[in-house]
């Protein structure tokens, strides 16, 4: 009969941490570029009557910032890539 | 460089990069124990640190300093529960037929106790939602009843007879496996 020290030292083994596959970084790079596309597309629709319209420079202001925080990851995220392979 | 409270982008994305870099396997063991094969588990892994990483400036703000994992994990939490709501089920592939699920473990381990194994992998799966991930959350990924508590938004001393309970199920479903299979 099982009990409960048996269970918990059993599911220590049965739920051992599981390492991730290693194109997994590679997949989180692309999604990390489509955040980045998303915004370069949304300042393409905006940026030429947001230049004329002052009370419209939020949205392009916020598209350039999530578009620049996104390459930035994706460096970062390249970088941690390239490391892995070394 | 922080200035007047706020952050740099290239210090927010350092953060992130070790964020990313310390957690990715607990996320996703989370993800491969909670949804039960690796396909699933990929995609909400990286769907967990994409939201993570459009959010992240507001969470470390409001985090006060407390480590970000069970923040984390909660995203995940939600992330799988949407996917189960939209596919209307939860996974229910016997663990016998998922020859992936052998793969975390050791040759030594596979061949002394599998069957032991196998009855708990099988019937952590039977439990209902919020006592099998407090359990994946307590022996995958170590968290304690603190961080388990976040991560799950409960009181700590409710997440503490989350588990207890947890376990005491867990040890009638394997006690009842064994009798059946002797």
């Amino acid at each position: 009969m099982t009990g409960a020290g048996d269970v918990e030292r059993l599911l220590r083994r049965a739920l051992a941490p599981v390492e991730p596959p290693e194109d997994l970084v590679g997949r989180l790079r692309n999604g990390l570029q489509s955040i980045s596309d998303a915004a370069a597309e949304e300042l393409e629709g905006w940026e030429r009557a947001a230049i004329r319209d002052p009370r419209r420079w939020v949205r392009p202001g916020i598209a350039v910032i999530a578009g620049g925080a996104a390459g930035v990851g994706l460096f970062v995220l390249g970088a941690m890539r390239r490391r892995s392979r070394d | 460089m922080a200035v007047g409270g706020t952050r740099s982008k290239a210090e927010l994305d350092a953060q992130f990069a070790e964020l990313y870099r310390t957690h990715l396997r607990d996320v996703y063991s989370y993800a491969y124990y909670r949804v039960g094969n690796h396909h699933d588990a990929e995609d909400l892994t990286e769907q967990t640190f994409l939201q993570a990483y459009r959010h992240f400036e507001r969470a470390l703000r409001e985090s006060e300093g407390r480590p970000l994992r069970p923040w984390l994990i909660r995203i995940a939490h939600n992330l799988a529960a949407n996917l189960y709501r939209d596919r209307s089920r939860r996974p229910q592939a016997p663990l016998d037929e998922r020859t992936d699920v052998a793969a975390p473990h050791s040759t030594e381990e596979l061949v002394s106790g599998r069957d032991e194994l196998v009855r708990v992998l099988e019937g952590v799966m039977q439990l209902p939602d919020d006592r099998r991930e407090a359990l994946i959350m307590r022996f995958a990924l170590e968290m304690d009843n603190r961080e388990i508590a976040r991560a799950l938004g409960r009181s700590d001393g409710a997440t503490k007879v989350l588990i207890h309970r947890a376990i005491r199920q867990l040890e009638g479903i394997v006690t009842r496996a064994e009798g059946v299979s002797a």
